[in-house]
């Protein structure tokens, strides 16, 4: 799992971003076999708790069809080809113009068959996922054919050449008989019996993983034919001529060319119609007849636009503080708060300096003011203290502990949000300092991210370490170079990353735990597992968890290894984010979920 | 022994007529001629009291947070912030307000007076005696030690300070710079400017000393043996102190807004250390709810800058009657 990429702070940088969970989701669809099984304790619903603001659990999906809308949005996509694609913001785009094998209903978590007949079959004691196609699903202008199994299996094959370069293939799909080596041909483990099947032949017993994995965009079908000679450049230009399998496409000429017509990078985006879309095989209502997508400006000053306008949006990966008060006091109509939007930690360097002792990491998880933490990042509203590290709607949330986190005596210093500081004498002095503060002689390195709020995240870090008796050198630098230039890279030795953050590719807890969080993982270069945490039995259960098969027991498997690494204080996790999200007063906004609540177009109408 | 003295008046037949007008006659030093015309601008007065005050709060800024019973400047109370985090406004115990993190405002502007004052007078110190050293050597022996000193000045001249500064900021942030020398932070800054401004006043020294060179006190200390480093620095150096005195007193509000804008844009100096620019910087995205945080340390930059350029004009006019407005 070398290639998921981090993401930063409250999305600055790219995530991704597919919450799948299962937790408090009410209208999960009928036809799937991925159950929820996190979210049905009061804790869980404690942590799903939106203040009375509307959240995409609640909204309802009826709507009227019509009407243009209009998005603001501060920061450009980053990639709108469905084999490239890793960021909540471009996903409102790509969910919108492609029909992946399985994606979630907005409120909900499961994977609901898209352009698949119906869920995947896991058989050969999980080495094999076979996946029916629905028929009469099309291509839009100007390829126009019906779409097949072969169209989907390229888009798989496609994500492993360089030129396109899927940034997760290797992290889920590497099971795939042929994949590690995979460079963009035929795969051997991928399998056509016809136009409308596709099997799926794997090494590993990791069926569930890979089935799971099917409702990441990489599966959205692409017609070889005619892609084919844009992903010979590199990198591939397939997303300025991409066609589309959903109800709306980027706006194209006649031989298919987007780049400067339904998409212009840095100022617009036009999402039409699909003319070759068929309701009839699809969950998707889409109301609107056209999405207008405007590119810059702040967020502070859209949300404040869009507040006081009517048949607009705005869309951004972290809506500005100031813009989710207004919206909050004033405008409390207009607000949407998605729970489950991630998870932020301190990562603390498990391998070399003070914290390779896991009573010092003990004690900066005991002294450290959560609540404030999480207050600076805009109060309960957006944020809940976070006691461990699968956070709501992730399958296994409740079973690792819930809101509370685990529970015993071996965890006092996960008991106090408030932080408490005679515990954290307690521990100090467990780890050789009879003072209980530290005394050692050693300077700890604190990288952190500029910007409102991981900025703020990062002074409390430091203000507590100094409380701690540590010797601070602190330095804060842009989000991206703090994860490219240090945290992600262990030779740096940087002792404390005061504020990284995760967001889960699906619900299945091994997209939090694993890359982040195993031994095996750790990288020379583009490193998540920010605390190089390395710890053999912990490595072995996550090995044996993999394999698990059924989300119930995959919960169990993961919420204990969740557990351990409590007890081993691997990182300091501090919040688990809810995301805001603006409309105008004509709007009828309907958030994803499973897209750290970003707009979801096919449901969105106007009033 | 005249008793007075006597002053040379025109007459109207075009003769002179002396006029006695009672009096010591005083032989005035030059410092006493500066201060003599210098007195005379209000407004650089006023500047110079007010930049005296400024150095006053910044060496005793403990002290004067204390006495006006503010928290310290790194004191965090998110008490202070509202339910959405959002700082709370001016009270009589925080007259300024507070940040989000719930620090006093005014004492984080008063110790941010420590930070400009440090970048803008030490950064400015430095490169001025850079400035006059490159610049008296490539003044005096012309030549193509001239030419190599100019051609220098021009390629650093060329360099947006800006770009540069954002580039060594970003370079220096976490393990300094020149193995350590040049810590991140205040010394990093300082390092910038020393870099940047320099041949500013390298320039200026060169073309002084290149008309100096050739007046006859030099002459004369050259007939009479003196070496080239006494000639430099002990005739001509004397007389470039007016000039270099106002500019430095010039560049030091230049520096002053080097720091903020750097710090501003987030490679400047690092939170905690209490910076207007960075104070600035992070009231910007809040300053729909948070004024206060933003205003304050803005009015402090205002008027530190207003009061060093005014003094600068002030120093020119006293130092330089000829060219007096």
């Amino acid at each position: 799992m070398k290639s998921i990429r981090s993401v930063t702070a409250a999305g600055l940088v790219a995530g991704l971003a597919l919450l799948l969970a299962a937790c408090g989701s009410s209208n999960s669809s009928s036809g799937s076999t991925s159950s929820s099984s996190s979210g049905t304790s009061s804790s869980a619903s404690a942590a799903l708790s939106t203040g009375g603001y509307k959240s995409p659990l609640t909204e309802a999906l009826t709507g009227k069809t019509g009407g243009t809308l209009t998005v603001l949005q501060e920061i450009d996509f980053e990639h709108l080809d469905p084999g490239i694609a890793y960021f909540s913001v471009d996903y409102a785009v790509v969910f919108a113009t492609q029909r992946p094998l399985y994606s979630q209903k907005p409120n909900g978590t499961t994977a609901t068959p898209d352009m698949a007949e119906g869920m995947p079959e896991i058989t050969n004691g999980g080495k094999t996922v076979t996946v029916q196609l629905k028929q009469g699903i099309h291509f839009s202008p100007p390829v126009n054919r019906e779409v097949t199994s072969e169209d989907v299996a390229y888009a798989i094959e496609r994500g492993a050449n360089p030129n396109v370069a899927n940034p997760y293939i290797q992290s889920y799909f590497k099971a795939i008989e042929g994949m590690p080596t995979a460079t963009g041909g035929p795969i051997k483990g991928i399998e056509t019996p016809n136009k409308h099947e596709i099997v799926f032949h794997l090494s590993e017993p990791k069926g569930q993983l890979v089935a799971d994995a099917l409702v990441l965009p990489l599966t959205a079908a692409v017609p070889k034919e005619y892609a084919e000679k844009f992903d010979k450049h590199k990198p591939s230009n397939y997303a300025d001529f991409q066609v589309a399998t959903g109800p709306y496409m980027l706006k194209n000429d006649t031989e298919g060319k987007v780049l400067g017509i339904g998409y212009v990078p840095g100022k617009s985006a036009t999402l039409v119609r699909n003319p070759k879309w068929n309701p009839k095989t699809d969950y998707r209502p889409a109301y609107l007849n056209e999405i207008d997508i405007k590119i810059g400006g702040t967020s502070a000053v859209i949300g404040r636009q869009v507040l006081e306008g009517t048949d607009i949006v705005q869309n951004e990966s972290a809506v500005a503080q100031s813009a989710v008060r207004l919206a909050a006091e004033k405008y409390k109509s207009q607000l949407q708060i998605s729970p489950g939007a991630g998870a932020h930690y301190i990562g603390v360097n498990n391998k070399v300096g003070p914290f390779k002792n896991v009573d010092v990491r003990k004690a900066l998880w005991a002294a450290l003011d959560r609540q404030a933490m999480d207050k600076a990042r805009g109060g309960e509203l957006v944020t809940t203290v976070a006691t461990h590290f699968i956070y709501p709607t992730i399958n296994g949330f409740a079973q690792a502990g819930g809101v509370k986190g685990p529970q015993g005596s071996q965890f006092d210093f996960n008991a106090y949000p408030e932080g408490n500081m005679k515990v954290a004498e307690k521990y100090l002095k467990l780890a050789g300092y009879p003072s209980g503060k530290y005394t050692g002689n050693e300077t700890i390195t604190v990288v952190g991210s500029t910007g409102s709020p991981q900025e703020q995240d990062a002074e409390i870090v430091e203000q507590t370490l100094k409380s701690l008796g540590f010797t601070v050198k602190f330095t804060l630098v842009e989000a991206s170079t703090m994860y490219a230039k240090y945290c992600n890279v262990p030779k740096e030795e940087i002792t404390v990353c005061p504020s990284v953050a995760w967001i889960a590719d699906f619900a299945d807890p091994q997209t939090v735990l694993n890359i982040t969080f195993n031994g095996t993982t750790i990288v020379p270069t583009g490193n998540v597992n920010w605390s190089q945490t390395n710890v053999p039995k912990i490595n072995a259960a996550m090995a044996a968890a993999e394999n698990v098969v059924g989300n119930e027991a995959r919960a169990k498997a993961w919420a204990k290894i969740d557990e351990e690494l409590v007890e081993d204080a691997a990182a300091v996790p501090f919040d688990w984010d809810k995301q805001a999200g603006i409309e105008g007063s004509g709007v009828n906004g309907v958030g994803d979920l499973w897209d750290v609540g970003e707009w979801d177009y096919s449901y969105t109408s106007l009033k | 022994m005249s008793a007075g003295v006597t002053e040379v008046l025109p007459t109207g037949g075009g003769s002179l007529e002396f006029l006695d007008v009672g009096g010591d006659i005083a032989a005035r030093s030059p410092l006493q001629l500066f201060w003599r015309r210098f007195r005379q601008d209000r407004v650089a007065l006023i500047s110079l009291g007010f930049i005296v005050f400024l150095i006053i709060i910044a060496i005793a800024a403990p002290l004067v947070v204390s006495i006006l019973g503010l928290p310290g400047p790194y004191v965090q109370n998110l008490n202070l912030t509202d339910s959405f985090g959002s700082p709370l406004g001016p009270t009589a115990a925080h007259p300024f307000g507070v940040d989000q993190l719930g620090e006093d405002v005014m004492s984080r502007v008063i110790y941010g007076t420590r930070v400009s004052l440090e970048v803008g007078m030490i950064g400015t110190s430095i490169s001025t005696v850079i400035g006059v050293v490159v610049g008296m050597l490539a003044g005096f022996y012309r030549g193509w030690v001239d030419m190599l000193l100019s051609r220098f000045m021009d390629i650093v001249l060329s360099i947006p300070i800006l770009l540069l500064g954002i580039g060594l900021g970003a370079a220096c942030a976490v393990r300094g710079c020149v193995k350590g020398v040049v810590q991140p932070g205040v010394t990093t800054i300082i390092f910038i400017i020393c870099i940047a401004t320099w041949p500013y006043v390298a320039r200026i020294v060169r073309g002084l000393v290149l008309s100096m060179r050739e007046r006859e006190f030099v002459e004369a200390s050259r007939a009479l043996g003196a070496s080239d480093m006494r000639i430099m620095f002990r005739e001509i150096l004397p007389n470039l102190t007016a000039p270099i005195i106002v500019y430095a007193s010039l560049l030091i509000p230049t520096n002053i807004l080097l720091e903020a804008a750097l710090s501003f844009l987030g490679v400047g100096v690092r939170p905690p250390t209490a910076s207007w620019g960075a104070m600035i910087a992070q009231a910007a995205p809040i300053f729909n709810t948070a004024w206060w945080f933003m205003v304050f340390p803005g009015i402090a930059l205002v008027l530190t800058v207003l009061a060093f350029n005014l003094l600068g004009d002030g120093l020119q006019d006293a130092l330089n009657p000829r060219n007096a407005r």
